[in-house]
């Protein structure tokens, strides 16, 4: 009877087993740092809005204060999103006819909000809530980055659990003097108060900052 | 303080010690049992576990879909996002007010709480308020006109309604009838009176399946003229509760039930009222009273007859011939002794002729000004206008050409015998204004959808006469009317809007400052001084043959009471998921409406739960499941309305038993069993805790307590190596008063809507797999025949040496620093090895994803409560969405964080609950703990539980012998 397996099966079966061994290791390496990378969480990836606003113009270079459209930030949860109203303050000055503004003004003659995109989005089950950390001198920058200086906006930092939690597990020194909450400009310099005494100055209650109740109900 | 024999049951299965039934409730995992009683093979094992990973493993590592912002064109002025907006305004339930507020997100209602400037709320709230929530959002409302079936244009019925006014005019409004229910809306009256001036000929009927006519003919028969009596009941020392429904059913029962429980708790009340209830079936008011009596209705007559004799001069003594139980002697000694402060309440379903000797009793005794008063009507439902009977009869005789129903529903619930259908026929032009294509409105010939109260201008009056006025919370969710702009309509073409109207009627009462008033009427929801005055009618003396006449059935005949059901009322909540699904208080039955029958009754004819019976009267009958009832009068079938809906909606079609076509018949019932068994889904067994009842409930009379007052309390914590207290600065606890609490379900509707519970349907309830994180027990003890009964709401007790949290495998129940038990919903992975490891099973498991098949729209959803997905365990979190929305607000301004309100506590009317910081040794709750009846559940498991009980306290009459509910005679 002929051989069922001839001589080049042992090659083959060796580049089978290794393959499969390959694949079960880059497998695993995948499933373990693919969810954690910044590519899988959308760090740093533009998001291609209604309207190509630029932060970079707007902050930057006309100097408009955050709260000026993120008006609910200091009292709830929620920053807030402009509506359309707020963009026309000044576009029915200046730029009455820029073709790029024309869904803005069709907004407004055909009273349909603009459907803007999330840059950042948490899950449902996590309940952040902006007035507290503005309260407590987190500063907008903090969690989004250098949005100063972005053109079109898109996500700066990871905010995974992991990144709420280094913060919540030693607060003092990420937080800021009160002047410096909306300033894009502002960096720690030796002059700034220390980490204790901010802490001091805006009262962060000795309290467990990483109870699991605090974040999720 | 229980006594050896007060071993607490909560069935009869459970009383009597059914060997089977213990079995099946005592296995591990009951709610698994239909699971493990059919055994799958590995091979379909391995294939279901596979499938599993596939559908619901995989698609989880998706990364999710970008999603939207979406601001507004222009904000509406005081619209944050993510903070809520709270408006007054009342809701209405047979005619009758209670004031609400309804809090927004983002101008959509989430969540309705009670008014604490309304005086028929104090901000408690009933159920049918809460979940009015889910009647706004109904999905099976109805959206288009539609004339006869087919759907037509607004302009179609206004054209339609043109030509009417023509033919209308000619004849001064001969062939014009107008149906509504109770009506107590200034707005309502003063257009119907204007229509009516405008058609003399035309006629008004006021009609409400769960009437309350007797009472307003029992005070014109004692009085002369139709009056309110208002109980007082924190000036009453002895209540006589005649079948009362002065905690179910009753217009003002919020109230009513804050009054009572003020006079309840021995340890805060300066004297504790005492309570007789005598009723042929179980009520809220009879469950908590002292003593109750079981009376039959012929019995009940009597009794009444004989209390009146003992009381009133020149009432005629009982007939002779039927004896009178041996407690009545007693019960007429302690009634004289407490002359002026007292009250005697019979039931609205009770006849006129009682309602008649109870004022009679009432004014002799002298209580009128204190422990009662007696007002002006609020309604002249059932004393005014043509009654519904006659206008059927002119409608079968053609005489009625316009026929205008609105929100009511005569073809489901009038008595069938009164051929309300056949008679809609005749009518040529019918308009139904209704909120579904209810019967009626399948039935007439132009169907107009109604505005929910949400939607429109309205107002209406309370049970003392106040007026509060109906804004609106919404843009309507479909094209509709009010009933405000319907009557407008009838009246002209160019209608004025309800906004209008309103305004217009208030501007007459208001006057000059009309602006400020009117502005000061919607922000409190109370229009001031508007509460009906007092009368001063003085009793007639009463004829002489009403003394005895009272209308007496033969003993030995059956009688079926028809009431309406605690859940559904008349019908109209047929279609609300959350109520379908209320335990109902006695019998916890849940989707399902059998008739009640004592267990004497049930053991002559061998039935048992679930198997079909026929009941019959004059000719009329209905077959239905029974349901055995403790406490039941022998001689009495009771039976809800408000079930077998045939055009509720898809939530209610079909859903129980139809017992409208056996209302309004004469003569006794037969009641034969049929072949034939239902499955009747009750929560009664479920989460059974198999401990002695000592350890559960603990309750003693008040003559125990005076002579030992901390015999009930929990003793000094043992020692425990490992317990820690949490270290934060506040530490949460609950404290629930038993002696207030009366069953009334408002709490787990409150927590059902604050904490996004999903309703599960009937076959999961039979499964054990509903999903209240708040249940209430309800206990027994003692002759099952005419037990003893008790309430005990069981919640998380957020244990500080919490059991669950020992085996979770993947930490998704932790301990926070402030002693909450906190369940984190992504972590969990559904081993429910906490669920099995709690001894006091109030943990839930999502074992299908019923959040995503709930009959509602996502925007109806609490948006700060997470939804659960399947796999998930869940239960009571205090309400930490509250806690955390008060500890931000405290902590952006460094301060304290001050009281926090969870939902059920803040529903409650009798304040059962008391939730606060333990910590602070001036909270109500640290004052309550306290208290020397605290005890705490399942004190030897050593969990140590927040949540702790007041032991419940009777005050029976030492009179009447030790059996304190001893059967009648």
């Amino acid at each position: 009877m002929a051989a069922i397996f001839g001589p080049a099966a042992n090659l083959a079966s060796k580049v089978v087993l290794l393959a499969v061994a390959g694949a079960v290791c880059v497998g695993f390496l995948f499933w373990w740092f693919w969810p954690t990378s910044d590519y899988a969480r959308h760090v740093g990836a533009m998001v291609v809005q209604p309207v190509p606003f630029s932060h970079r113009h707007h902050v930057a270079g006309l100097g408009i204060d955050c709260r000026f459209c993120h008006s609910s930030v200091e009292v709830s949860a929620n920053a807030g999103m402009p509506p359309t109203f707020t963009c026309m303050t000044c576009h029915s000055q200046i730029w009455t006819n820029a073709s790029l503004l024309a869904p803005v003004r069709h907004s407004l003659s055909a009273n349909t909000p603009i459907a803007w995109r999330r840059v950042t989005d948490l899950p449902d089950y996590v309940y952040f809530n902006h007035s507290i950390h503005i309260a407590k001198g987190v500063g907008c920058q903090s969690c989004h980055g250098p949005v100063e200086a972005m053109p079109l906006t898109y996500k700066a930092k990871a905010l995974s659990m992991e990144f709420c939690l280094d913060c919540h597990r030693n607060p003092g020194p990420k937080l800021r003097p009160r002047s410096a909450l909306y300033d894009t400009e502002w960096r720690s310099t030796p002059a700034t108060p220390g980490a204790a005494a901010l802490l001091a100055a805006y009262h962060v209650p000795d309290r467990n900052l990483t109870d699991c109740s605090l974040c999720h109900r | 303080m229980n006594h050896a024999s007060d071993r607490l049951w909560r069935s009869l299965e459970e009383a009597g010690g059914n060997a089977d039934f213990i079995a099946r409730v005592s296995q591990e995992f009951p709610n698994l049992a239909a699971s493990l009683a059919a055994p799958i093979d590995r091979r379909r094992a391995l294939k279901l576990m596979a499938a599993s990973l596939l559908m619901n493993g995989l698609p989880g590592c998706d990364s999710k879909l970008s999603e939207n912002l979406i601001p507004a064109v222009r904000v509406p002025s005081n619209i944050v996002p993510a903070l809520q907006n709270s408006y007054a305004t009342a809701h209405v339930l047979g005619g009758y007010a209670t004031g609400i507020v309804v809090s927004h997100y983002m101008g959509r209602p989430v969540k309705v709480a009670g008014n604490p400037h309304h005086p028929a709320s104090l901000g408690a709230i009933d159920a049918f308020a809460q979940a009015s929530l889910l009647n706004f959002y109904d999905p099976d409302r109805a959206a288009e006109i539609a004339h006869r079936g087919i759907p037509a244009a607004r302009a179609d019925f206004e054209t339609a309604l043109a030509a009417q006014r023509l033919s209308l005019g000619a004849d001064r409004g001969a062939g014009l009838r107008i149906l509504t229910g109770t009506v107590t809306s200034p707005t309502l009256i003063a257009q119907i009176r204007a229509l009516l001036e405008q058609y003399p000929r035309a006629q008004w009927t006021q009609w409400e399946p769960i009437s309350r006519d007797a009472v307003m003919q029992g005070a014109q028969l004692a009085y002369g003229r139709p009056l309110e009596l208002i109980p007082r009941l924190e000036q009453a020392d002895i209540l006589v509760a005649i079948d009362s429904d002065l905690l179910c059913s009753a217009p003002g029962r919020l109230r009513y039930a804050r009054e009572f429980a003020q006079r309840r708790n021995p340890n805060r009340t300066h004297a504790m009222s005492r309570i007789y209830a005598i009723e042929p079936t179980p009520t809220l008011l009879g469950s908590v009273a002292d003593h109750r009596f079981i009376a039959g209705p012929a019995q009940l007559a009597h009794i009444l007859v004989a209390l009146a004799a003992g009381i009133v001069d020149g009432a005629s003594a009982p007939d002779p011939a039927r004896s009178l139980p041996d407690w009545i002697v007693p019960l007429l000694e302690d009634m004289k002794g407490a002359r002026g402060r007292i009250l005697v309440h019979v039931g609205a379903s009770q006849p006129a002729e009682l309602h008649a000797l109870a004022h009679a009793i009432n004014d002799a005794l002298g209580g009128r000004g204190v422990s009662f008063d007696l007002i002006e009507p609020v309604s002249n439902a059932g004393s005014a206008g043509q009654p519904l009977r006659s206008l059927i009869a002119e409608m079968q005789s053609g005489r009625v050409q316009n026929l205008l129903i609105i929100d009511s529903n005569p073809l489901y619930s009038a008595p069938a015998a009164w051929n309300f259908e056949e008679a809609l026929r005749q009518v040529s032009f019918s308009v139904a204004l209704a909120q579904h294509p209810d019967e009626t409105a399948q039935a007439a010939a132009w169907f107009v959808p109604q505005t929910h109260d949400w939607e429109t201008w309205s107002d209406a009056r309370a049970f003392d006469g106040t007026a509060s006025i109906l804004q609106p919370q919404a843009l309507p969710l479909y094209d509709g009317l009010g009933a405000v702009e319907m009557l407008e309509l009838y009246r002209a073409p160019a209608a004025r809007s309800a906004e209008q109207v309103v305004r217009g009627t208030w501007k007459r009462q208001f006057g000059d400052g009309f602006d400020a008033a009117w502005h000061e009427s919607l922000a409190t929801g109370v229009v001031p001084d508007t509460a009906c005055a007092k009368s001063g009618a003085r009793l007639r003396a009463l004829p002489a043959q009403l003394n005895s006449s009272a209308p007496i059935n033969d003993d030995a005949a059956l009688t079926v009471l028809l009431r309406p059901d605690p859940s559904l009322w008349d019908g109209r909540f047929a279609n609300n998921p959350w109520l379908q699904e209320l335990p109902r208080p006695l019998t916890k039955l849940v989707w399902d409406n059998p008739l009640l029958i004592a267990p004497a009754l049930a053991a002559r004819l061998h039935l048992e739960n679930g198997d079909l019976a026929r009941v019959t009267v004059a000719r009329s009958s209905v077959t239905a499941p029974v349901w055995i009832m403790p406490g039941q009068a022998p001689e009495c079938i009771t039976a809800w309305l408000g079930s077998g809906r045939r055009a509720a909606g898809s939530i209610g079609d079909g859903q129980g038993i139809d017992y409208y076509p056996l209302t309004q018949l004469p003569g006794a019932a037969t009641l034969q069993k049929q072949p034939g068994h239902v499955r009747l889904a009750s929560t009664v067994h479920h989460n059974l805790l198999l401990a002695a009842s000592q350890e559960v409930l603990r309750h003693g009379t008040l003559s125990d307590y005076l002579a030992h007052p901390g015999v009930a309390s929990t003793a000094q914590p043992e020692p425990h190596i490992y317990r820690t207290a949490p270290p934060g600065a506040a530490a949460w606890a609950m404290s629930i008063d038993l002696n207030a609490c009366i069953g009334c379900n408002a709490c787990i509707v409150a927590c059902q809507a604050e904490n996004n519970i999903s309703v599960v349907g009937k076959d999961q309830v039979l499964a054990e797999r509903e999903m209240h994180w708040l249940r209430i027990d309800r206990y027994f003890a003692g002759d099952p025949d005419a037990p003893e009964s008790f309430f005990q709401p069981v919640l998380c007790m957020h244990c500080e040496q919490a059991p669950c949290e020992n085996v979770c495998p993947v930490g998704a129940t932790v301990h926070d620093s402030e002693g909450l038990n906190v369940m984190v919903y992504n972590r969990c992975v559904g081993t429910r090895f906490c669920s099995n490891n709690c001894p006091y099973k109030v943990r839930r498991f999502n074992f299908l994803p019923y959040a995503r098949e709930q009959h509602r729209p996502p925007q109806s959803w609490n948006p700060d409560v997470t939804v659960r997905v399947r796999g998930v365990m869940e239960k009571c979190s205090y309400c930490v969405q509250r806690i955390a929305e008060a500890r931000i607000a405290a902590d952006r301004e460094s301060r304290p964080i001050g009281a926090v309100r969870t939902a059920c506590q803040s529903a409650c009317p009798t304040r059962a609950f008391t939730f606060g910081n333990s910590a602070d040794p001036d909270s109500e709750v640290a004052r309550r703990k306290s208290s020397p009846l605290n005890f705490s559940m399942l004190e030897r498991q050593g969990t140590a539980p927040r949540t702790t009980y007041e032991a419940l306290i009777r005050n029976p009459n030492p009179a009447i012998g030790a059996g304190r509910k001893a059967p009648p005679s």
